[in-house]
């Protein structure tokens, strides 16, 4: 693997607001922006800016990657640890960690931010889910009229 | 908006966080990449993914692009809106969208013509299809091909029951099914026929299976089903039918057997010893003989179990077996952990088991209603006194047992479930003998009741409930066998 390659032993990942954190590189294996990254330098140490994600955010990606990069933990005990992960975020911090893990490139985290998402909005109103994203409707009331109607077989 | 995405930056996290602080958070989620929002959308019921299509126009098409259809009828107040939402879909969705995964699931007969538009969408989209789930009640030779086709298929769901108001048929499961990439298999109301030389293997041609489900599936012609598979690590099953058959395991790998429902049916076969994990979610209607005596036989051939989880109705079923008690077994051995659920119990059970107890205790005078019979815990460790103990009140969520839906509830189902017995009539007329038992046993207990809890007027009341269930349900079964008997005669 291209990892094994690297000599890194300690990487500094800088946060948005200057917040650092040290990891391990078996932290940053899910996170391919940084991977692809280290894979191509031949030093002990490095530091990388990561002017899109805040500390604080920063900082549950890390709590959740070294819990499923732990060999030692059950998938019970992961199991446990997302369900618990999950509950104590706001929706916002939801939406920012899925940014955070599309711009890191984090597929399985990704994909585990998209499906807490999906449990919130599941069978919301419109509005719920307008507010929920912060969306502004571009549309005329004449206009979502017209398109309630062109899809009425999906709003049955 | 592009410029100040630095700013924003600068923007210290706690007064990012705070919603309409200012004017710039009012886009901050929307620089998300479609195919971020389409990874959202993925998750949802296709109803609701379609329904995003009014949010903005951004969203208007985002829709079309969703790898995964999830089409499930109880999203919808009629079948016939369901019916044209599915037609709907498969029509205008963007065809050149990769599929990754479809289910169906639809209550009542299914008309074939839209059977068949979802059998030829799955076979035009089945390059990559991965996952593939048909719950409905309409002919299989409509889907087979199509599901054959789909040679990329890791899991399949498939429930197929044949047309028709009662269900005392299943379907014959195809022996020509081959899926190569298959590791999860999921079978509801099929039945599994002999063919010409020896026993039935079903699943012995699905060579990377790791997990199977059987809910509500029999046999036909035999009285042995093999569950032949190097691979298969988990085995799934539920029963509420009284066929007695037996299963022969010839998985090395099966490491984990889970059950819900009435024991009816032995194990047997070289691997026994390969399963260490168990789960039982036992219950019974009314006081049967067997399927207490097979419960144990399990926990006694599988012998080499570490972790068993079981529900408290599993220990009032096992408690059912008279004197078993006073027993010196030679099993669970190996048992490490064991874990008990405390739910409550079902109807017909806990009648059962209140009729039980009260015989013994106007006997003996002992002990009414724990949820965890007496004596019963030392029991099971008695080779094993050092194994953990958990017991968790698990009313509320659970995880082993729920990955099956739970039977509708109307009277007792269980009375009412498709049988698949050879003699229709014959498997009518013993369900009404034991029901008729179940009568008797409760009418036994309203004059035990009347001696021993005069004062518990709300006992009686339930009862008297109890009773009103019991002779509508023998009402609906009457006229059922009343029907079938025109149907067949």
């Amino acid at each position: 693997m291209a990892a094994e390659k690297s000599s890194i032993k300690i990487i500094t990942l800088i946060a948005a607001d200057g917040s650092v954190f040290e990891v391990e590189p078996n932290i940053v294996k899910e996170m391919k922006t940084v991977q692809s990254y280290i894979d191509e330098l031949d030093q002990n140490t490095v530091s990388i800016p990561l002017p899109n994600v805040f500390g604080n955010d920063l900082a549950m990606i890390i709590e959740y990657c070294k819990k499923h990069a732990s060999e030692e933990e059950t998938k019970e005990a992961k199991e446990e640890f997302d369900f618990e992960f999950v509950k104590r975020m706001k929706s916002d911090d939801k939406l920012r960690l899925l940014q955070a893990a599309s711009y890191l490139n984090m597929e399985s985290f990704l994909q585990f931010m998209a499906k807490a998402i999906a449990a919130e909005i599941e069978n919301q109103s419109v509005e719920f889910v307008r507010d929920y994203f912060q969306i502004e409707s571009d549309f005329t009331p004449e206009e979502e009229a017209e398109l309630r109607k062109e899809n009425e077989w999906a709003f049955k | 908006t592009i410029s100040n995405s630095v700013d924003e930056m600068m923007i210290p996290p706690m007064t990012k966080r705070t919603r309409h602080c200012n004017e710039e958070n009012e886009d901050k989620f929307s620089d998300l990449p479609d195919c971020v929002l389409i990874h959202i959308l993925s998750f949802l019921n296709t109803k609701n993914a379609v329904g995003t299509c009014i949010l903005s126009t951004r969203w208007k098409h985002l829709w079309k692009r969703i790898p995964t259809l999830t089409l499930h009828c109880s999203d919808f107040s009629t079948l016939r809106s369901f019916d044209k939402f599915v037609s709907s879909i498969l029509s205008l969705r963007d065809d050149s969208i990769v599929l990754h995964s479809l289910d169906f699931d639809r209550n009542g007969s299914v008309e074939s013509r839209l059977l068949k538009k979802v059998a030829n969408y799955v076979f035009s989209h089945n390059v990559k299809l991965r996952r593939l789930g048909i719950d409905v009640k309409g002919d299989i030779c409509h889907i087979l091909p199509c599901i054959s086709s789909c040679q990329t298929l890791t899991s399949l769901k498939l429930s197929v029951s044949p047309k028709g108001r009662y269900n005392y048929e299943k379907t014959l499961f195809p022996k020509s099914l081959n899926l190569p990439m298959l590791t999860y298999l999921h079978l509801g109301n099929f039945a599994f026929c002999a063919g010409g030389d020896g026993p039935i293997e079903p699943f012995s041609a699905f060579n990377r299976l790791n997990g199977l489900v059987i809910d509500n599936c029999t046999v036909k012609d035999t009285q042995i089903l093999c569950i032949s598979s190097e691979t298969l690590v988990s085995l799934t099953m539920r029963n509420h039918s009284f066929d007695f058959y037996r299963i022969e395991l010839s998985a090395p790998s099966l490491c984990t057997f889970a059950f819900i429902g009435t024991p009816y049916q032995m194990l047997c076969g070289r691997h026994l010893n390969a399963i260490k994990q168990v789960n039982i979610d036992a219950e019974m209607l009314a006081n049967y003989t067997e399927p207490p005596m097979i419960l144990l036989s399990w926990l006694i051939d599988l012998a080499n179990i570490k972790s068993l989880t079981v529900s408290a109705s599993t220990l009032q079923v096992l408690s059912l077996i008279p004197d078993f008690l006073k027993d010196k077994l030679s099993f669970l051995r190996s048992l490490k952990s064991l874990k008990v659920k405390l739910k409550p119990l079902a109807y017909g059970l806990s009648m059962t088991l209140k009729t039980d107890k009260l015989e013994k205790a106007l006997k003996a005078g002992s002990e009414l209603s724990s949820p965890i019979p007496d004596g019963i815990v030392d029991f099971l460790l008695q080779n094993s006194p050092s194994t953990d103990v958990d017991i968790a009140d698990c009313s509320r969520f659970d995880d082993s047992f729920d990955q099956l839906p739970p039977i509708s509830s109307s009277l007792f189902p269980q009375f009412l479930q498709p049988s698949s017995q050879e003699h229709v009539m014959d498997d009518l007329h013993q369900r009404i003998q034991q029901l008729k038992k179940v009568v008797l046993l409760t009418k036994q207990y309203l004059h035990l009741a009347k001696e021993e809890i005069t004062r518990e007027r709300d006992e009686l009341l339930a009862l008297k409930g109890h009773m009103m269930r019991l002779s509508k349900t023998l009402d609906a079964l009457e006229q059922q066998m009343h029907m079938a008997m025109n149907l067949w005669q």
